[in-house]
C-alpha cells in the first residue's frame, strides 16, 4: 500500500533532484572544501598547495587572532542582542499604543532598516567624524569642546561605536517582529490583569512578555546569528581599525583570506567561526526555547 | 485528467533538467578565451579593475580604436571593482578560463600581482616586445627570473601635496631637507595651523608618508633591501632601516604634527580638510590628484607638491610602474594581443596619444611626455636622475603592511605599541606570508 499511496508516490522524490543537487554542488561541496582546505597553506591562485596539518590553527592562537576576533566578536554580538531588542521592544511597545500619528512613528523607526549598510556606515562616518562630524558640531553647540571626541578613532569606543550604528539600523526590523507579536496578545487576558490589580510593569511582565515568548526567541537567535556574522560596519567605517579594534571574525576571514591571501589560514578561522556559531546558537535555541516553556 | 497530470509532470521535469543542462553547459558556451569565426574575425578578451566612467578608455574607447586599427579583430573589455576583480581573476585562472589580456600589478603587489602569477604560470613572457624597451626602468618591476611579464604604464607617485599660500605666508619654502621639514611643520603649528592633515582610519593611508621616507633612508643606501629581505639578509629589524623610517614618521605624531584625530578621520574627509584650508599639507598619491588638487574646497588656494625630503638632503622620489596588461599564457590568441599591446604603448600612436590624453597615466615615455602637469616637476627630475625607487609594499607579500599600519595605529592611538614593536611585528608577518607564498 506505502508504495502506492497517492498522497505522495515514490516518484515524487525525483522531482526534489534538481533542488537538491544545486543544493550539493553550491553550499555543501563548497562547506566541505572549507574543511579541507583549512589544513592546507592554498593561497589562493596556485594549486600546488601543501598539507599543513592544524598549523593553520595553532599561528591563528598563537599570534592572537583567534582570541581578539572572538572576543571582539562576542562583544560585538552581545551588545547587539541586548540593544536591539531593548530599543525595538521599547518602541513597539510604545507603538502599539493609541498613539496620534502611530503609522508615521513607525514608518520613521523603520527606516534605517531600508537603507543599505554602505548608506548607514557612511552617514555615521560623518556622525562620528571628529572635529566636525554631528557629535563633536552638537558639543561644540552647548559650549563643549567637541574636537575632542573620537569615538571612532578610540581603541576602546570604536567596536561601541560601530555596534551603536547596527542597533540604530536593526532595530527598526526587531520593532516590527514585536510589534506583530504584541497585536496578536489577546485584549482580553489585558482587561483581566486589569481588573485583577496588576501594574503596568505587572502587566508587562506577567501578562505579555510571557505571550511573546516566542517572538522574543525569533528575535534574539536572529540578533545573535547577525552579531555574530558581524562585518559590514568593521569593513566600511573602521577597516577593523584602529589597530585591531575592530576585527570580527568575519572581517578577519575577509582580511586573511584577500588581504593576506592566506586561504587556508582562512579556512582555518572560517572552520572555527562556524563550529563557535553554531555552538552559541544551539546553545541559544535550548535556553530560549526552555524560557519559553517556563514563561 | 489524469493523463493531463502525467503529461504537465513530465513537462516540469523536462524544463528543469533542460535547466541544468543549460547551466552545465555554460562553461562550454561562455568560453572566455575568444571565438573565432567562420571569416578570421575573432573575439579577445581583456578584464581590468577598476569602475567605468564615463566614456571610460578601457571599455568604451580601446575597443573601438582595436577594431579600427585591427579590422578582424573584436576587443572585450570587462572592468570590475577590484575586490571583485581579483576574485572573478581568481576564479577564471583556476578554471582555465581567464581572458587574454588583464591587468596585473609590480612586483608583489595585490592578488593579481605579476611575481605571483609569473610563478603560478599564468603569464606569457613579453620581454622582446618593443613596448618593454620604451618603458624603460618601470620594466623591472614586472620582471620575473629574467623574463617581463607585464608592460607598466607610467608612474604614479607618493608625495607631499601643501597649501603654497599657506607656506608664502609665513615665509616657508618648500624644505629640501628633513629638518627643514620638520621646521616648517613647527612654525605652522606655532601659528595655530594645523601642519598636516591625514586620514588614519583608512589605514592604507599611513604608507603614503612611509613608502617616501623609506626611498631616501633605505633603498638609497641598499637598492637590494627588498630582495635581501627575502633572503633574509636583511631584516626589517635592522638598525637604521624600519626603526629609522618609523621614527622619523612618529616624530610628526608625538609633536603634533599630524592632526591628532586621525584614527577618526577618513581618507576623502582628510582631503576635504585639507581643500577646505583646515591644515596645510596631506600625504598623498598622483591617483588623488583631481580630488586633491582639481576639486573646490572651502577656501581656494594654489596647491604644490614635492617628495618628503630625506635626512641628508638627498632625496629620492616614491614613484611605482603603474599596473599594466599581461596576457595569459593559455590564450590562444597571443600574438594578436601582444600586437594590440605593442600599438597601445608604443608611445605615437592615436591608441597611445588617447590612452595617454584620458589622463589614466603619467607618461614617462613618448606623446606627453613633455607636457606632463608642470606639478610634478620634481618627481620627474628625480625620476630622470634615476633617484626614484617603487612603493616598499610592492616587494613585500601582499599583508605585511597590513601589519604595519595596525601596528602604526595602535603607536598613534597611545596603545604602548614601540617602533620596535612594530618592526618586529613587521618581520614576523613578512617571514610568515613568505613561507606561505611558497
Amino acid at each position: 500500500m506505502k508504495n502506492n499511496s497517492l498522497v505522495f508516490p515514490k516518484k515524487l522524490y525525483f522531482f526534489m533532484l534538481p533542488a537538491l543537487a544545486l543544493f550539493v554542488v553550491f553550499w555543501v561541496v563548497p562547506i566541505f572544501q572549507l574543511f579541507y582546505y583549512s589544513v592546507t597553506d592554498f593561497n589562493g591562485v596556485n594549486y600546488d598547495y601543501n598539507f599543513v596539518g592544524f598549523d593553520n590553527f595553532k599561528i591563528l592562537f598563537s599570534e592572537g587572532t583567534l582570541v581578539n576576533s572572538i572576543k571582539n566578536t562576542l562583544i560585538y554580538a552581545l551588545l547587539v542582542v541586548v540593544g536591539t531588542n531593548i530599543l525595538g521592544l521599547a518602541v513597539a511597545m510604545a507603538l502599539n499604543t493609541k498613539l496620534r500619528g502611530k503609522t508615521f512613528f513607525r514608518t520613521c523607526s523603520f527606516m534605517p532598516a531600508l537603507f543599505s549598510a554602505i548608506v548607514v556606515g557612511f552617514i555615521w562616518s560623518y556622525v562620528y567624524m571628529p572635529g566636525s562630524g554631528m557629535i563633536s558640531s552638537i558639543i561644540d553647540l552647548f559650549g563643549g569642546d567637541g574636537s575632542n571626541v573620537n569615538l571612532i578613532g578610540g581603541f576602546n569606543t570604536a567596536l561601541i561605536a560601530i555596534i551603536i550604528v547596527d542597533i540604530w539600523k536593526g532595530f527598526g526590523t526587531t520593532m516590527i517582529i514585536y510589534l506583530a507579536g504584541l497585536q496578536t496578545v489577546d485584549e482580553s487576558l489585558i482587561e483581566a490583569g486589569r481588573i485583577d490589580g496588576c501594574s503596568t510593569w505587572k502587566l508587562f511582565t506577567k501578562v505579555k512578555l510571557p505571550l511573546i515568548s516566542s517572538t522574543i526567541t525569533i528575535n534574539i537567535i536572529l540578533n545573535v546569528i547577525a552579531g555574530l556574522k558581524a562585518f559590514d560596519y568593521s569593513f566600511i567605517m573602521t577597516n577593523g581599525g584602529p589597530g585591531k579594534a575592530t576585527n570580527t571574525l568575519m572581517y578577519t576571514i575577509y582580511k586573511i583570506a584577500f588581504k593576506d591571501q592566506m586561504m587556508g589560514k582562512a579556512s582555518a578561522l572560517s572552520v572555527v567561526s562556524f563550529i563557535v556559531i553554531i555552538a552559541i546558537t544551539i546553545f541559544m535555541l535550548r535556553l530560549l526555547n526552555k524560557k519559553e516553556v517556563e514563561m | 485528467m489524469i493523463k493531463m497530470k502525467r503529461l504537465a509532470a513530465l513537462g516540469l521535469a523536462g524544463v528543469m533538467s533542460l535547466g541544468l543542462l543549460t547551466m552545465a553547459g555554460c562553461d562550454n558556451s561562455g568560453n572566455e578565451n575568444g571565438n573565432g569565426g567562420s571569416d578570421g574575425d575573432i573575439t579577445i578578451t581583456m578584464m581590468y579593475s577598476g569602475t567605468a566612467a564615463e566614456n571610460d578608455f578601457e571599455t568604451e574607447v580601446l575597443p573601438d580604436l582595436v577594431h579600427e586599427a585591427f579590422p578582424n579583430i573584436t576587443l572585450e573589455v570587462t572592468k570590475l571593482p577590484d575586490d571583485q576583480y581579483y576574485t572573478a581573476l581568481k576564479t577564471k585562472l583556476a578554471s582555465g578560463e581567464c581572458p587574454d589580456i588583464i591587468l596585473v600589478q609590480p612586483m608583489y603587489a595585490g592578488a593579481n600581482s605579476v611575481f605571483g602569477l609569473a610563478e603560478a604560470g599564468y603569464l606569457e613572457p613579453l620581454t622582446d616586445m618593443k613596448a618593454i624597451e620604451l618603458s624603460g626602468v618601470g620594466a623591472s618591476s614586472f620582471t620575473y627570473n629574467g623574463e617581463v611579464y607585464g608592460i607598466p604604464s607610467g608612474v604614479t607617485m607618493l608625495g607631499t601635496y601643501y597649501n603654497a599660500d599657506m607656506l608664502a605666508k609665513y615665509n616657508l619654502a618648500v624644505p629640501t631637507t628633513w629638518d627643514e621639514f620638520l621646521n616648517v611643520c613647527k612654525t605652522l603649528k606655532d601659528n595655530g595651523i594645523t601642519p598636516i592633515v591625514m586620514g588614519d582610519k583608512d589605514m592604507f593611508v599611513m604608507q603614503f608618508g612611509l613608502y617616501q621616507i623609506a626611498c631616501s633612508e633605505i633603498y638609497a643606501a641598499n637598492p637590494d633591501y627588498d630582495k635581501q629581505l627575502r633572503t633574509g639578509e636583511t631584516k626589517f629589524n635592522d638598525e637604521g632601516t624600519w626603526d629609522k623610517v618609523l621614527s622619523m614618521y612618529t616624530t610628526l605624531y608625538d609633536n603634533g604634527y599630524i592632526d591628532s584625530s586621525s584614527l577618526g578621520l577618513g581618507s576623502a574627509q582628510a582631503i576635504q580638510k585639507f581643500i577646505d584650508g583646515e591644515a596645510a599639507m596631506i600625504f598623498d598619491g598622483s591617483f588623488d590628484y583631481a580630488a586633491v588638487v582639481d576639486a573646490k574646497g572651502a577656501v581656494d588656494f594654489t596647491r604644490g607638491y614635492f617628495p618628503l625630503p630625506a635626512s641628508n638632503g638627498d632625496t629620492y622620489a616614491a614613484m611605482a610602474p603603474g599596473a599594466g596588461p599581461a596576457i595569459y599564457s593559455g590564450s590562444q590568441y597571443k600574438d594578436e594581443c601582444k600586437a594590440i599591446l605593442e600599438m597601445l604603448y608604443d608611445g605615437e600612436s592615436d591608441m597611445y596619444k588617447a590612452y595617454v590624453d584620458s589622463g589614466r597615466i603619467i607618461p614617462t615615455y613618448g606623446y606627453g611626455y613633455d607636457q606632463v602637469n608642470p606639478i610634478y616637476d620634481k618627481f620627474m627630475s628625480l625620476y630622470e636622475e634615476g633617484k626614484a625607487f617603487y612603493w616598499c609594499n610592492q616587494a613585500w607579500p601582499a599583508g605585511t603592511e597590513e601589519e604595519m599600519e595596525s601596528k602604526l595605529s595602535e603607536y598613534i592611538g597611545k596603545q604602548g605599541t614601540t617602533v620596535n614593536d612594530i618592526t618586529k611585528a613587521m618581520q614576523a608577518k613578512f617571514d610568515e606570508l613568505l613561507a606561505a607564498s611558497k
